[in-house]
């Protein structure tokens, strides 16, 4: 598992910078940085995982299409697929939540004990708990300061 | 001790992809991406050597790591903006001519 992670990041690296069109490119970075965040959660650094995941693909490629599309780069026109959308989202959201399961898992068919609940709880959620509230915080800031720029126009 | 073997390996690849990029592309971001793969390549190695050998003063460099490409990709595409609005390309290339002919 972890060698087929390394070896699509890697691909994913070296399509991002063989990539013409700006856009692809950046889509591929984005995809590596996410692998290698889920790949340091399967290996047991939960929080330099969410950290990768928050700053790279929250951050810096956030930051990166917004200079994209400040100097005017076109976006490609795709076709509509519907069905390998729904492939890929799938597939990606499965990423996601194979992490958030697995110290659950030795537990399967049995009560958790009260002293493991708090281990489980204490080890992963409450930083999830708390990079999420992070997360909840900026986005309220942005939708107040966008009703604010609606509202009053920009200053 | 396989697990880091394999990591150290992923880690080598990474580093020899964004020296690539740095060192072949004229593309102001590409060149942006292949130093954030450069910085990746060497959190990956400390965290696999957190992992398989409890060196945890690694993750702290880590982090620190994380911060400062942070704050190198704002610099960058800052730059990159820059540099378009000047000479109208991405392209790094004899940006300090186009500079002096403005």
């Amino acid at each position: 598992m972890s060698v087929l992670i390394l070896a699509i990041a890697i691909i994913l690296a070296v399509l991002s910078l063989t990539q013409k069109n700006t856009v692809p490119s950046v889509i591929s970075f984005v995809m590596m940085m996410f692998l290698l965040g889920i790949y340091y959660i399967t290996m047991d650094e939960k929080l330099l995982g969410l950290f990768q995941i928050f700053v790279y693909t929250g951050g810096i490629v956030v930051l990166t299409l917004f200079g994209v599309t400040v100097i005017g780069a076109k976006f490609p026109k795709y076709e509509i697929r519907p069905w390998a959308y729904a492939v890929v989202t799938i597939v990606v959201i499965g990423m996601i939540i194979v992490p958030f399961l697995l110290p659950i898992i030795p537990y399967e068919g049995k009560a958790i004990p009260l002293k493991d609940q708090v281990k489980i709880f204490t080890d992963f959620y409450a930083e999830i708990a708390i990079f999420m509230s992070v997360v909840a915080a900026s986005v309220l800031y942005g939708s107040i300061r966008m009703l604010h720029t609606l509202k009053h126009g920009k200053e | 001790m396989v697990h880091f073997y394999i990591d150290a390996i992923a880690a080598i690849i990474l580093f020899a992809v964004g020296l690539y990029g740095v060192t072949s592309k004229s593309d102001f971001l590409k060149i942006l991406f292949s130093l954030e793969m450069l910085l990746n390549a060497v959190i990956l190695l400390l965290a696999s050597a957190a992992f398989n050998f409890g060196f945890t003063h690694g993750l702290a460099i880590a982090y620190v790591i994380i911060v400062i490409a942070t704050l190198e990709a704002a610099a960058g595409v800052l730059i990159f903006i820059l540099a378009y609005r000047i000479t109208g390309k991405i392209i790094p290339d004899n940006l300090n001519k186009a500079v002096d002919d403005e």
